[in-house]
């Protein structure tokens, strides 16, 4: 593999991550427009851990991680009181809020950045973003996860049937935010510096494309949408100045002629194993 | 000095109410985030700064850039929005950040990515008033604001037209039972939606007279706090929330926040949808967030 | 023994150049790659930028080639992005096998591609990036051909002092942009400290955000402080938002910044507010070398379509011009062979040429580059004001002073 190639796999494992964090959330029918700011979380306390402390990097992924799903929950319990777009909106606010602390957190530079980081392998990164991805598909199987979308379809009716909607909603907000911690604190590690920019809503916005376009239903979804997301501008180099119309243009038919997104369960079906027994 | 801030904020806020108003008409009835509505706000803007750079008259600035900014409304709303009206709400609110990608591209291939600036001192006229200076402009954002919310305001309460927009708002289903047009109702909302912004981007790339290609992401995102603020389904919501963000916004600047500006913005915009998801002038609470 | 190295060195090197140059003749291109934001917020210079290689190379290729050899450059879009920026490098280092790179244009986007360019062992010389250290952390293949903001104030400050009388600034500063926060809050207070100049708001300076489109509140906050001039750091096209709003308030006080300032396009903002800020080339400078070139790139960028038709050569197309002629010059003049399997040590070569560069003939005079990697050359400290600029300081970059 060329390491141009390698590195738009490193881009597209991150992003698979990302939209891994987003998926989980959805998955109980709440939509986050915020999960850059997770990303950030992780990535700047990663960072930490790694230059100041010389912390191994797995150590301060881990860490990271459990600190963005304590902020995470703690984000997830206000969050219970609002619904949909609101909802959506309401993490759209906080993402820009921790975009805007770290503009100002001189302590770890501000505007100016943060450097130091060593630069970790492309096997690493996959290694993450496999582990996690075995992780949700272990949970998919699981009882939980049907009540993840017991709560999705119809909330009422599962708190009727005795789910706890709380523990499931807000866990899940946990979770996403711990993923979305990983694949900031990969970030920070391959591209070895960072900066507030690069946390922002448009971040948060790729995180929920890759998954809506890859397909909001299944896991593998998420894996689709985030190579589709890296590559597509690439292979769109052609069109010189109207490669990003372009992709502007093709997400918008994408969606139209696959609103489900481009992988749903027949076509998973079809692919897989199941498919052929049938 | 407190006086001179006041103004800024009052005509920061005309900015941002407008921009809300457009946003909550798409939001507040059909409960979809049209992101590409920042873009239709730079585009006006574009339109308008074409007219007068040909030396022709504001009102017909005006004119070209709110009816070139309805007419892309409403084919966001027959590609992006109508095919997808029964998808979950994300798909459509996705399929609108498209055409805001496509609508930066098509602007900076035609009027390039640097500022495009008003070639004279036209609109800089101004006066005193005390030790306040306020421009010319500046009364004429503010007035055509409250022109315009209250246009839009008598359109949704007092006409047949704005009956059947509030009644789709409420419960689309029953609204369909009753006889009200769906397809024609959505489209009346994209359309003042867009002519709302193509207004608001003239008015502001005049007063402001300096504008580039992506201007409308960051007044977006804060004219969503605003609306959001205001509550989505109350058309005088934003003629309140917009001078309340654009005064506190100008007063963290004043009294020395500049820095923490977007944390106090974004955090009052959180504390509202916690304490009053509806919004300060919402109604009931029922009317909050459909599924996603 | 000492002399029988040197020698042998000389004479493996000789060997060495001859064997390049019957290669090169044999063989048919020199590959050079560049990273330029064609789409995006910089659109506009990214395409400049584009038209000024493209002419180079029909330059080189007009005139012969090198050595024989077609020079082709590989121009890829970052759409200023760095992510896309460090991509590019992985694309042009690996896939392409150019020998170096011109790019990428903004420091966020060096910050992750001078890495990659350190990884991959290949030359990368950024046209634009100008916050404080940035190549120095990359070193060696990480160059700029632009000047650090700090020895840049030690000139202008003592100018503005000088020719406006000042006592007193006030700072405001685009608190998204690394550049323009590290001269406003870094460079600038420190150096009218220095200068016996009251800095009125050194302790909380005033910020907005790039992308926003009011800044009353910040310039009536300005007015209040009552300075004999404004220090602005910010991009231009940031800055002419601030210049507009200045005029709109009536606080005509002189302006200055740092090079991110430097356009034609902030001189039609406030033509009566002067503006003082560095430069190393502008469109309207008057030397034999700096007119050639607008008299050839200038039409070229008008006819393109995507560009204004009143479009001006800029800084960063003269610093790109510089650096793939630099290139070109340490190819003819290094024996680099352009062969695949010498490519790593062609791209050896192109470095230690940029390392021990002396005297290379750019448009603001003699160019080398410093251990920190940013150039040092001639700048010139400009005023602009009815909507010209002018030179009023002519200074070095060299550490010691004096001459370049």
């Amino acid at each position: 593999m060329s390491t141009y190639y390698a590195g738009l796999f490193a881009d597209i494992g991150i992003l698979f991550l990302g939209a891994m964090s987003v998926y989980i959330i959805l998955a109980t029918g709440q939509l986050s427009l915020g999960n850059a700011g997770f990303m950030g979380i992780g990535a700047y306390l990663a960072s930490y851990l790694t230059v100041e402390w010389h912390w191994p990097l797995t150590a301060a992924l881990i860490v990271a991680a459990l600190a963005a799903a304590l902020i995470g929950v703690i984000v997830g319990f206000p969050a219970l009181r609002l619904k949909g777009i609101y909802l959506a909106i309401a993490t759209l606010g906080f993402g820009e809020m921790v975009r805007s602390f770290l503009l100002n957190f001189d302590r770890m530079g501000g505007s100016g950045g943060f450097h130091g980081m060593k630069h970790v392998s492309l096997e690493t990164i996959w290694l993450w973003a496999g582990g996690i991805f075995v992780l949700i598909v272990l949970l998919e199987r699981s009882r939980l996860w049907l009540e993840m979308r017991a709560v999705h379809d119809d909330e009422i009716a599962a708190n009727l049937v005795g789910l706890n909607t709380t523990a499931t909603k807000v866990g899940a907000f946990g979770f996403g935010a711990a993923v979305a911690a990983v694949s900031g604190g990969l970030f920070a590690h391959h591209y070895v510096y960072i900066e507030p920019a690069n946390f922002g809503f448009e971040r948060s916005i790729d995180f929920v494309l890759a998954v809506i376009l890859g397909g909001s239903t299944v896991g593998p979804g998420a894996l689709i949408g985030a190579g589709l997301l890296v590559l597509l501008p690439e292979w769109l180099r052609v069109l010189a100045d109207w490669r990003l119309a372009a992709f502007g243009v093709l997400l918008v038919l994408v969606l139209l002629t696959r609103r489900q997104g481009i992988l749903d369960k027949p076509l998973l079906n079809r692919l897989t194993f199941r498919g052929m027994r049938a | 000095m407190l006086l001179q801030q006041l103004v800024n904020g009052l005509t920061l806020g005309a900015v941002y109410t407008l921009v809300a108003l457009s946003f909550s008409l798409v939001m507040g009835i059909l409960s979809v985030l049209n992101i590409a509505i920042g873009e239709l706000f730079m585009l006006g803007g574009y339109l308008g700064f074409a007219v007068i750079a040909r030396e022709l008259p504001l009102p017909l600035a005006m004119a070209v850039a709110m009816i070139g900014a309805c007419a892309v409304s409403v084919v966001i709303q027959k590609i992006a929005y109508e095919p997808l009206r029964d998808a979950p709400l994300i798909t459509p609110m996705l399929s609108t950040l498209g055409f805001s990608i496509i609508l930066q591209n098509i602007v900076t291939n035609v009027w390039g990515s640097d500022p495009l600036q008003l070639p004279s001192e036209m609109f800089d006229a101004d006066f005193m008033v005390g030790p306040v200076r306020i421009g010319v402009m500046q009364i004429v954002v503010i007035g055509v604001t409250v022109a315009l919310v209250g246009a839009v305001a008598y359109l949704v309460q007092r006409t047949p037209a704005g009956r059947a927009l509030r009644a789709i708002a409420e419960n689309r289903d029953v609204a369909r039972l009753l006889g009200v047009s769906v397809s024609k109702t959505t489209f009346l909302a994209f359309a003042i939606s867009g002519l709302l912004a193509g207004a608001a981007g003239v008015l502001i790339s005049l007063h402001y007279a300096a504008i580039t290609p992506y201007i409308g992401v960051d007044i977006g995102l804060k004219a969503i706090a605003v609306m959001v603020i205001g509550g989505a389904t109350r058309v005088w919501g934003a003629l309140l929330a917009g001078p309340l963000i654009g005064i506190a916004e100008v007063l963290t600047i004043a009294y020395g926040g500049s820095q923490i500006r977007d944390l106090v913005v974004y955090g009052l915009m959180i504390l509202i949808l916690l304490l009053r998801p509806q919004g300060l002038l919402g109604g009931a609470r029922s009317d909050v967030g459909q599924r996603v | 023994m000492l002399e029988m190295r040197k020698l042998m060195i000389g004479g493996l090197m000789t060997a060495a150049l001859m064997s390049g140059m019957q290669v090169a003749q044999a063989q048919n291109t020199i590959n050079i790659g560049a990273i330029v934001p064609s789409s995006g917020p910089f659109a506009e210079w990214g395409r400049a930028n584009t038209v000024t290689l493209k002419m180079l190379e029909k330059q080189v290729n007009d005139a012969g080639g090198i050595n024989g050899a077609k020079l082709n450059i590989v121009i890829l879009d970052d759409a200023a992005k760095p992510a896309q920026a460090a991509n590019n490098m992985r694309k042009l280092a690996g896939d392409d096998k150019v020998l170096a790179v011109a790019g990428p244009l903004t420091s966020s986007a060096c910050e992750v591609t001078f890495p990659v360019a350190n990884e991959m062992k290949t030359v990368s010389t950024s046209q634009a990036s100008s916050k404080p250290g940035v190549a120095k952390a990359n070193r060696p293949w990480a160059f700029r051909n632009t000047i650090d903001e700090g020895i840049l104030a030690k000139t202008s400050v003592p100018y503005f002092k000088k020719t406006f009388s000042a006592q007193s600034v006030a700072i405001i500063y685009d608190a998204k942009d690394a550049v323009s926060t590290s001269i406003a809050t870094k460079i600038m207070p420190q150096v009218f400290t220095n200068a016996g100049i009251k800095v009125l708001n050194a302790d909380s300076p005033i910020s907005f955000n790039t992308g926003d489109l009011d800044v009353s509140a910040q310039i009536t906050k300005l007015k209040g402080m009552n300075p004999d001039g404004i220090v602005i750091g910010a991009d231009y096209s940031q800055a002419i938002t601030v210049l507009r709003e200045m005029k709109r308030q009536g606080l005509n006080k002189p302006v200055i910044g740092g090079t991110p300032l430097i356009s034609p396009a902030i001189l039609k903002a406030a033509p009566e507010i002067p503006v003082v800020a560095p430069a190393t080339f502008y469109a309207t400078m008057d030397t034999p070398k700096a007119k050639k070139f607008v008299a050839d790139v200038q039409p070229l960028m008008r006819a393109t379509s995507g560009l204004p038709k009143d479009i001006e050569p800029s800084m960063y197309d003269a610093n790109i011009y510089e650096t793939v002629s630099m290139y070109i010059d340490a190819v003819k003049k290094t024996g680099v062979t352009g062969k695949a399997d010498g490519l790593e040590a062609d791209r050896t070569k192109i470095r230690d040429y940029m390392a021990n560069l002396k005297g290379y003939d750019g448009f603001s005079g003699p160019i080398h580059f410093g251990e920190d990697g940013d150039a040092i050359k001639n700048f010139f400290i400009v005023q602009g004001q009815n909507g010209a600029w002018q030179t009023k300081v002519t200074g070095c970059s060299a550490a010691a002073g004096g001459a370049c």
